[in-house]
């Protein structure tokens, strides 16, 4: 029974392990915010900036890793559902017609572990492996 | 009086100096003390027209580097529910823009909740999917937008308005969301006189102009469907060589375009079906007679990322200057096939070449051609086009 049971953890943790190493990315928080777990749809939202606050009404301050980052296409494409290039695009269409700016962008993991860390509400992502310094990963639904 | 090109060129040093910098990219400007940092963002663009058989925004037939554009803007997020902004712009495009700068658009926006802002100042025209980006070319595929929808000769009219919006999105859960916009105000003109023509503009108002945007960003990921709504009356003030008196010339249109995008991984496709419908309302309708016209105009468009500094695009494009009149003479419409190839040298620099075949000559500016009748102009032409941006 004892076995059975490891080897279930050991099964749950390896499919953990897959699930973190096919998407290449760690979505982390604040240390004090109270978010878990976010929808797919929501982070969308959140870093196209359509979404601004969380429910206890904290500004949501994204955060994005620099264009040419593995993590960053990773995350365009998984959550954002476009290519980095696209979504370059349609922050081109918000500053130059005055509708909003994007994300700040940080030249490499380290940086935005320390945004994060740094900034009530902030949000950002990381590649798979990174140390959080603090900051909270968070499960995307 | 001032030299408009010295604003301009003080302008171009500023950008120059600014993309020649190390760090040239969105500038972002500490400030002391508790202000949050100023963005600043900017782009040059200079452009070759070449086109046969007819002149096309410039004297295109002999090729014409009239084809500028020069934009500055400073966004300050003040607090985290308010920003100010304004943009410094100039362009020249065959006789239009002449050099000069101009606060292009400025706004303070209050951002109460996600479902609801205010802007307040001149603010950019929600019309279609593109009209309130159509200046940014970096932002696109194309060099010329689709020109039945969104005509560049027609910018100073379309393009934003002075006044009052309100905006929000609606998060529809599993039904998408909601980005809206619905704005009021005037717009300033500053109407120069066409060579050539026999009447004289004497005074030029816009007494309203009110709409707006609806697009539904549907479940389907990538994929909006939307509607825009635009009323606004020109009342135009004329001196005619054949009535000693002013006659006042009203001008009352109503426009609205349906649209339809689809973003998905490195493709974009789009199209629009619009009326423009236009009255027009004279003092002396012995030499302005009351009318009233409806204009068609559509697109669709496709557009590709094949690698990181290669893009392709197409589009065909309609316009009907009169509905009732569809198909009677090349002057009664105008369709254009458009091929573009953008490359991206780097994150601040892009070229781009486009090649279009044009059937009819609607939309052509008499003139620009010897002041001939549109129907007495080249039925089939072609038109080159090469542009370069740089921008941060």
């Amino acid at each position: 029974m004892r076995l059975r049971g490891f080897i279930l953890v050991l099964l749950l943790s390896a499919a953990a392990a897959a699930a973190s190493w096919s998407s290449g990315f760690v979505v982390i928080v604040h240390p004090k915010s109270p978010v878990t777990r976010v929808e797919r749809k929501f982070l969308a939202e959140v870093f196209f900036r359509r979404a601004t606050r969380w429910s206890d009404d904290t500004p949501i301050r994204p955060v994005d890793l620099v264009p040419d980052s593995p993590a960053r296409m990773r995350f365009s494409q998984a959550v954002l559902a476009r290519s980095v290039a696209s979504v370059r695009s349609y922050w081109q269409q918000r500053i130059f017609s005055g509708q909003g700016l994007p994300p700040p962008e940080m030249a490499d993991d380290g940086a935005v572990v320390d945004y994060v860390a740094s900034h009530s509400g902030a949000i950002g992502y990381v590649a798979a492996g990174t140390s959080l310094n603090g900051t909270r990963a968070v499960e995307v639904e | 009086m001032s030299d408009p090109r010295r604003g301009t060129q003080r302008l171009i040093a500023a950008l120059a100096a600014l993309l020649a910098a190390p760090q040239a990219r969105s500038a972002e400007l500490a400030l002391p003390g508790e202000i949050p940092d100023l963005q600043l963002h900017g782009f040059i663009s200079q452009g070759y027209l070449l086109s046969s058989g007819n002149n096309y925004f410039a004297n295109t037939t002999r090729g014409s580097f009239e084809f500028s554009e020069v934009g500055l803007n400073f966004t300050l997020p003040a607090t985290d529910r308010l920003r100010l902004g304004m943009q410094l712009f100039s362009r020249q495009l065959g006789p239009l823009g002449d050099y000069r700068a101009v606060l292009d658009w400025y706004y303070l926006d209050y951002h109460w909740r996600d479902w609801l802002g205010i802007r307040a100042g001149r603010v950019k025209l929600p019309f279609g999917l593109y009209n309130d980006t159509s200046d940014i070319d970096a932002a696109r595929t194309a060099v010329l937008l689709p020109q039945s929808i969104y005509p560049a000769e027609n910018r100073d009219f379309l393009l934003a308005q002075t006044g009052g919006e309100l905006y929000g999105y609606a998060d529809l859960q599993s039904g998408g969301g909601l980005d809206y916009r619905l704005y009021a105000g005037t717009i300033f003109l500053d109407l120069k006189p066409t060579p050539g023509s026999p009447t004289t503009v004497l005074n030029l108002d816009v007494p309203y102009v009110g709409g707006g945007r609806v697009m539904w960003n549907t479940p389907l990921e990538g994929l909006r469907l939307g509607g825009s709504l635009q009323f606004l009356r020109l009342d135009f003030d004329l001196l005619t060589p054949v009535s000693p008196a002013s006659i006042m010339v009203k001008l009352p249109a109503t426009l609205w375009v349906a649209s339809a995008e689809y973003v998905v991984r490195d493709w974009l496709f789009a199209a629009e079906y619009s009326r423009w419908l236009v009255k027009t309302e004279s003092s002396n309708t012995e030499i302005f007679a009351n009318s009233s016209t409806t204009s068609e105009r559509g697109y669709a468009l496709a557009s590709y990322r094949v690698n990181s500094w290669l893009q392709t695009g197409a589009y065909y494009s309609i316009f009907f200057p009169d509905v009732d009149k569809r198909g009677n003479g090349r002057e009664t419409r105008q369709n254009d096939v458009a091929l573009t190839l953008r490359f991206d040298v780097n994150r601040y620099w892009l070229v781009k070449l486009e090649g279009h075949y044009l059937r009819g000559t609607a939309a052509l500016n008499p003139s620009l051609n010897s002041n001939l009748p549109l129907s007495a102009l080249q039925p089939d032409w072609a038109l080159f086009a090469v542009k370069t941006t740089a921008y941060f």
